[in-house]
């Protein structure tokens, strides 16, 4: 089967748009909600090791699954921790991410018995279209518009934003507060956990001890890009994923420049972005407060 | 107690209502209150009366420590705002609860379900048309006027079908026609059989609006009476508990020579536009000069502009002879101005630091606070003088060194004008003084004005509230789109011509 260089280019700059894109959507619709998780690294990297190890007894399915899990779990002590007993919104997410820095490695020597990276056999990575397209990246993109279409054309989507940014007014008129911000971020974290699973068992087929790569706070960065909006976040994460794959081209090309420089460039070109909208963007005016009544 | 027609039921009725806050303050103290359909109920009190708990409690935004409700004969326990609002009883709160950025229309229908917006907008536009209360629908709330987001939360709770509509202080805001507006939808709301709560400190308003009228005090009902048998001065006394001189005493003005005059200045807004465009004037000491006006028409610029905080574009100003345009306020402080700012709780104090340090505010650098020449604060001799202040202007403090934030209004009011006074200042910017301060301490702040003038201090008094401009000042200037539409005395205007030259319908 040919394959051209352009078709192989797309397929990466796909993937390389897919985590990033998953972490960023789920952090909108927490922010949105008015909760900020900053956990997000740490949710891909748990993510990615909970999937791996689901897949390997179970299938891909069963590690997607697993995935979104974990997420779902670690989102939802977030919620407890900030919706409902009104707790700091950053302090759990530094929790969070030093835990995976601690348990990823931990659990790939103790559980795998290597250290630092494990690979993936086949059996346990998702099957690809043609041999080499994994269907993830378009799930990405449709979760992408459907979570546009709910937050901004559905009744459902104004009650979450009115919560993000009077919860006072909601809760005025009988819209349950913590509920639709459990809500929102147990689906935003388990988006994260798809992240982590989808680049553990399908795009990598490596599990590693740095597997987020820091993916998690670009994410975060292209929330605040985005306008907490997901089709501009679908853009942002495009230009991460072309960049990421346009330096994975650049070291193979022998240019001359360091790796370590090259690798950088996607962030460089994504953070260059984010700072030339920042200032213009409205953020929820309730996100990261913590919600309480009299 | 007397209901307005008997034989009528009331909607709603409060039974030895009691409210503790969690940290310890008792607002009510077992109050007993009956609304009846297809009345306005005025609920009035001085600030801290409890008018606000005690309905906050009816809506469902707070619990009440003992006591109960019956809605309709029935015993009701709500466990939040949603459900009494559900129930009928709907509340407009002095700081509005809307969505900032959401349309007119999404606040409306914010929360409904769906099967209740099938229609909805035509339902809103025909709820606009009867009460009179329009709204853009698409526009984003945020970018609307005051009295128009007041407007859609009202919209908000008559969409959902109140019985019993609260309305907080509801006019503090609000401009003579948007007062005018509201005052009209109350009495259509009133012709439907609805009942309408309102609270207020105003005399006025109370009286024109309500049907009968449940006067607060110190979280009691001291007293209720229909409007008929209601005047001001029985009002004010049951409301204050004393008798109150609703007009300030006033002897003729013995004018010096000129302290400021003012010479066809021009100032601009933040956005760039004129906010004072060509006024001039002179105060001289021992008169106070008003200026009257609907707020947002220049008077906010043309004072920071005279104390120094706003650049002159145009023509000068000068204070005790010198020409001080564009000086900054530091050196006009230091020359005898002072400022008794519109805002006080952002500008005129600092909430969060105590009384002590309050008083000697922009006074430090005085020998008299310092203990030694590297400038270290004398902090005994700063007590002092904060002493000296609550017990002259009979400020109400928990302690010298607590917050300022926990004084009320009136008194940190008291409190900035005491600081400023303390400065023998030639001349007393105030703006706005008395705004959002009870009756009594409205009266204190006016009486101490009147003093300075007659000590001989020049005063600038620039307030939205016609009645004090008219009580208070010796000339007055009425200032409509940044100019001055007449300069005259109190005694050859009436306060109706004064409403017309500040509508901009009248022009002299
Ligand atoms: N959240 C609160 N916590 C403690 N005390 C409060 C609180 N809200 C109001 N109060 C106190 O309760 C009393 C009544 O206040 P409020 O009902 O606001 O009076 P009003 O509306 O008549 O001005 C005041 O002494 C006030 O300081
Ligand atoms: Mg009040």
């Amino acid at each position: 089967m040919p394959e051209s260089a352009a078709l192989i280019f797309a397929v990466g700059v796909l993937n390389a748009m897919t985590p990033i894109l998953l972490t960023a959507v789920g952090e909108i619709i927490a922010e949105r909600a008015g909760v900020v998780n900053i956990g997000l690294e740490g949710i891909i990297m748990i993510g990615a090791m909970a999937a791996t190890m689901a897949a390997e007894g179970f299938g891909p399915l069963a590690g997607l699954l697993a995935g979104i899990g974990v997420g779902a779990l670690l989102g939802l002590l977030h919620a407890v921790l900030t919706a409902y007993l009104k707790g700091d919104h950053v302090i759990p997410g530094i929790g969070v991410n030093t835990l995976a820095l601690g348990l990823v490695p931990f659990m790939l020597i103790v559980y795998w018995g290597s250290a630092g990276q494990h690979t993936v056999p086949r059996y346990a990575q998702v099957p690809k279209i043609a041999g080499y397209i994994s269907p993830m990246p378009f799930i990405a993109i449709l979760i992408a518009v459907a979570a546009w279409y709910i937050l901004f054309k559905t009744p459902t989507g104004l009650k979450l934003r009115s919560v993000g940014e009077n919860p006072v007014a909601a809760d005025t008129v009988g819209i349950l507060v913590e509920r639709t911000q459990a809500v929102a971020v147990v689906v935003g974290a388990a988006l994260a956990g798809l992240a982590g699973a989808f680049m553990s068992i399908d795009w990598l087929g490596v599990l590693t001890k740095e597997i987020a790569a820091g993916r998690g706070f670009i994410a975060l960065a292209l929330v605040v890009f985005s306008n907490w909006n997901p089709l501009w976040a679908l853009g942002g994460a495009l230009l991460f994923g072309t960049f990421d794959s346009l330096s994975q081209w650049l070291k193979v090309l022998h240019t001359g420049i360091p790796d370590t420089l090259i690798n950088t460039l996607p962030y460089v070109v994504t953070l260059i972005a984010v700072a030339g909208v920042l200032g213009r963007v409205q953020p929820p005016r309730h996100a990261g407060i913590p919600y309480r009544r009299e | 107690m007397a209901a307005p027609e008997t034989g009528r039921e009331p909607v709603v009725s409060m039974r030895d209502i009691v409210k503790i806050y969690p940290d310890g303050t008792v607002a009510l103290r077992g109050v007993n209150l009956d609304i009846y359909p297809g009345e306005v109920l005025g609920l009035l009190g001085e600030n801290g009366a409890g008018k606000t708990t005690l309905m906050k409690i009816l809506a469902g935004f707070l619990k009440p420590t003992s006591g109960y409700i019956l809605l309709r004969g029935r015993r009701v326990v709500w466990h939040s705002a949603a459900e009494a609002l559900r129930h009928g009883i709907g509340m407009v709160h002095q700081h509005l609860s809307l969505v900032p950025v959401f349309t007119a229309y999404e606040n409306i229908i914010l929360g409904l379900p769906s099967r209740m917006l099938a229609g909805a907008r035509q339902r809103i536009e025909k709820l606009m048309e009867e009460t009179g209360l329009e709204v853009p629908l698409d526009e984003v709330v945020e970018l609307l006027s005051f009295g128009e987001q007041q407007r859609v939360e009202i919209l908000r709770m008559l969409f959902r079908n109140v019985d019993v509509l609260i309305l907080d202080e509801p006019t503090t805001n609000l401009t003579p026609n948007e007062t005018e507006t509201l005052f009209n939808a109350i009495r259509k709301l009133k012709q439907q059989g609805k009942s309408i709560v309102f609270i207020t400190h105003k005399l006025r308003e109370v009286l024109e609006i309500t049907d009968r009228i449940v006067v607060m005090r110190r979280g009691r009902v001291v007293g209720e009476l229909p409007r008929a048998m209601a005047d001001p001065r029985l009002l004010a006394r049951m409301m204050v508990g004393r008798e109150v001189l609703m007009r300030v005493e006033k002897p003729p003005a013995k004018p010096g020579e000129v302290v400021l005059r003012v010479e066809n200045l021009w100032v601009k807004r933040d956005i760039g536009t004129w906010g004072v465009r060509g006024v001039s004037f002179e105060i001289r000491a021992g008169e106070i000069f008003g200026i009257a006006g609907v707020e947002g028409n220049g008077q906010a610029e043309l004072v920071e502009a005279i104390t120094g905080l706003r650049r002159v574009e145009r023509g000068k100003i000068y204070f005790l002879g010198r020409d001080v345009t564009n000086l900054g306020p530091a050196e006009l402080y230091r020359m005898g101005m002072a400022h008794v700012p519109e805002d006080r709780r952002s500008t005129g104090l600092i909430m969060d630091m105590n009384v002590v340090e309050n008083s000697i505010l922009g006074l430090h650098r005085w020998e008299r606070f310092l203990r030694n020449k590297w400038g270290m604060l004398n902090w005994a001799a700063a007590e002092e003088h904060a002493k000296e202040l609550v017990k002259k202007y009979e400020i109400a403090a928990p302690g010298l060194y607590s917050p300022v934030k926990y004084l009320s209004g009136g008194n940190q009011q008291k409190l900035l004008l005491g600081r400023e006074i303390s400065k023998n200042p030639k001349l007393i910017v105030a703006a706005q003084p008395t705004r959002g301060l009870d009756v009594a301490a409205t009266e204190y702040v006016r009486r101490m004005l009147v003093a300075l003038r007659n000590q001989g201090h020049a005063v600038l008094l620039v307030s939205s509230d016609t009645d004090e401009v008219m009580q208070l000042s010796d000339r007055i200037a009425v200032m409509y789109r940044g100019r001055f539409v007449v300069v005259t005395r109190p005694e050859e205007v009436t306060e109706e011509k004064l409403g017309l030259y500040m509508g901009g319908i009248e022009q002299a």
